[in-house]
């Protein structure tokens, strides 16, 4: 019985901490341009995260090591430096757009600008990273971040004409250039596959020491949790189609993420959708801030983790503090939080081939498997997404360019 | 250590380090070589620290980062010498490299005097050249690769016991190389095919790694068989 609550607890947690600020800004100005055009990109970008995280999910359960291990030891030190620098780099992006989706959250409920919040959330976000359980981080927030559920409801409360709505999944709207849809497609699919929910999931096995036995609940998580978190991030595409997009408002603020669950549930509706924002946000600073964290330590071989005491690994709490303080001085500058997430999905698209190619290298290898190794299966899903990957990311920045992040 | 034969760069360089009670303590940076009395190569040491890492960003790089290391710790009386944990505190080597004993105040660097045994570093030794006699089937731009250790009959010791040279393409370290089952296809024989050249020298009397001149040379009776198979 136990067991199963235990699955019940991990695909529950893996929904609401699908949905980060990436996903809410991305998905809603997707759906207010593209209406429903782009819904591939998502299904696409879920079996990928899918296909990457079941890998690097039963190396830790296997072999215990993860993601920047497995960088450094089949990249080389130089070659894997130059991962590291990349990759923290769009993480620490990452973080500081999930600090300011937490400030604009907050924002929403207080009408105090966000700016001043800012110190108040990279405190918070530090104790929690601090004193706070690994275990109460995720349940606590993932299960908070489940009142996303919201945007399916309001959805299904506008009452849209469905047969419309699914007559628009394969059409680009005839004002969108094929330039813009491409690169919105790619904005969608880093927001989808970004590469720090694989650090933090590889790291997070290793935290909660995995074993063989634990590859068939983390496989339950990744292969149910994940796709129902896709289903929401869809369901905020299509509020902003039936709501924002025939009035052709473009989403600039998070407000108007939330404001098609305004217009089908009232005050209440939007109060639960703003707590939602508050849980994935803090639950997703808190993921992107603990990576920062596990990338360098894993990479230059000191101890990391919550599971042990904060002073065995005092290295990577100062990592962690230092990472915060960085992302809250960002944000203290004033710029908008919003073209920050803009900026990051673009570039989590292009990092995401360093970090998915060692780790399906590495999948294969019976050294670190054993018997567990890919099948077949996954590595015909494999090799067809290190291709997919690739392409996103050789053309995300000089699509980001020929659009002008997309306003063209 | 555990294992009869295995190959250093490929399962030793840039593993974890783990303490006897299951703490991280460094990665493997470098691994050092100690020469025998009869020129073998025997490993003594894991070698930590960045004076061990940042010699292996490449040569033009790497000794730019060193000797900028060496500048910023110009107080230091080791800034150059590396970390050392000896390797009889070694307990196995797997996907970590599990210690003996507990990680407080292990690492040290080795306090040797000039007149004891000759030490090298595997990463000084990795990418040196190799030339050989023709006929041997060893590529003109043939490299040092990686080193096969084997355990010696008495016990814990290992020994240098072959060379793994080879022209040096990209994705030696990726292990494909070495084994011909696993995939996935694509990649795999892509990288065996960058890497159909790969050799693995025996080591003895024909083989010489002239440290002096950076070269390996491989003399007309050494035994030379294919890497995969």
């Amino acid at each position: 019985m136990k067991r199963y609550l235990n699955v019940l607890l991990g695909v529950l947690t893996a929904i609401g901490g699908f949905v980060d600020i990436g996903d809410l800004v991305t998905n809603a100005q997707v759906g207010a341009r593209f209406g429903l055009s782009l819904v591939w990109v998502v299904v696409i970008g879920v079996i990928g995260i899918c296909v990457f995280a079941e890998m690097s999910g039963r190396i830790a359960a296997v072999s215990h090591r993860a993601t920047f291990d497995l960088v450094r030891e089949r990249l080389g030190p130089r070659m894997g430096f130059v991962n590291l620098v990349g990759s923290m780099l769009v993480t620490l992006l990452t973080f500081i757009a999930e600090i300011g989706g937490v400030a604009l959250a907050l924002q929403l409920v207080t009408s105090v600008n966000h700016v001043l919040v800012v110190p108040f959330v990279a405190a918070a976000v530090w104790i929690v990273l601090w004193r706070a359980k690994f275990s109460s981080i995720e349940n606590v927030l993932g299960l908070l971040g489940l009142t996303l559920i919201g945007f399916a409801v309001a959805l299904w409360q506008l009452g849209p004409d469905w047969g419309e709505l699914a007559a628009s999944l394969g059409e680009k709207p005839a004002q969108e250039s094929w330039a813009t849809y491409a690169f919105f497609g790619v904005a969608l699919f880093g927001a989808a596959m970004t590469p720090y929910e694989v650090f933090f999931f590889s790291s997070g096995g290793v935290e909660e020491r995995w074993t063989r036995k634990d590859i068939g609940v983390m496989r339950a998580n990744v292969f149910i949790g994940f796709p129902l978190g896709g289903l929401l991030s869809v369901a905020i595409a299509g509020c902003a189609a039936v709501v924002l997009m025939p009035q052709g408002i473009a989403v600039e603020t998070l407000g108007q993420v939330a404001l098609p669950v305004a217009v089908a549930l009232g005050k209440v509706g939007l109060a639960i959708i703003v707590l939602g924002f508050f849980a994935a946000t803090f639950g997703a600073a808190c993921e992107t801030g603990l990576s920062t964290g596990y990338s360098l330590a894993q990479y230059f071989g000191f101890q990391w983790g919550k599971y042990v005491r904060p002073d065995e690994a005092a290295g990577f709490h100062v990592i962690l503090l230092v990472a915060t303080v960085l992302a809250a001085g960002v944000l203290l500058t004033g710029v908008d939080p919003i073209m920050v997430t803009e900026i990051s999905v673009v570039f989590s698209a292009v990092a995401l081939p360093l970090t998915y190619f060692p780790i399906l290298v590495v999948a294969n290898d019976p050294d670190y498997l054993g018997e567990h190794r890919n099948g077949r299966v996954a590595n015909l899903l494999g090799v067809g997404y290190l291709v997919v990957i690739t392409l996103s990311a050789i053309a995300a920045i000089p699509l980001m360019i020929v659009t002008s992040m997309g306003q063209g | 250590m555990t294992g009869p034969a295995y190959d250093a760069a490929l399962h030793l360089l840039d593993r974890q380090v783990v303490d006897s009670e299951g703490r991280m303590v460094c990665k493997v940076d470098d691994l050092e070589l100690t020469v025998g009395d009869g020129g073998e190569l025997v490993p003594t040491g894991l070698l930590v620290g960045l004076p061990a890492l940042l010699p292996r960003f490449g040569r033009r790089i790497g000794a730019e980062l060193t000797r900028t290391h060496a500048r910023i710790f110009e107080a230091q009386a080791h800034r150059t010498s590396p970390d050392v944990v000896d390797i009889d505190l070694v307990e196995e080597v797997d996907s970590e490299v599990r210690l003996s004993v507990p990680r407080a105040g292990l690492l040290r660097p080795r306090d040797d005097d000039p007149s004891g045994p000759e030490r090298v570093r595997l990463g000084d030794l990795l990418g040196l050249p190799v030339t050989a006699a023709p006929g041997h089937g060893l590529h003109r731009g043939s490299r040092l690769l990686d080193v096969r250790l084997v355990a010696v009959p008495d016990g814990r010791r290992h020994v240098v016991d072959a060379l793994v040279v080879g022209p040096g393409r990209p994705g030696a370290l990726l292990g494909y190389d070495r084994r011909s089952e696993p995939g996935p296809w694509l990649v795999a024989d892509l990288v065996r095919w960058l890497h159909r050249h790969a050799r693995v020298v025996g080591v003895g009397p024909e083989v010489v790694i002239d440290r002096e001149d950076r070269v390996v040379r491989v003399g007309p009776g050494a035994s030379v068989r294919p890497l995969l198979g």
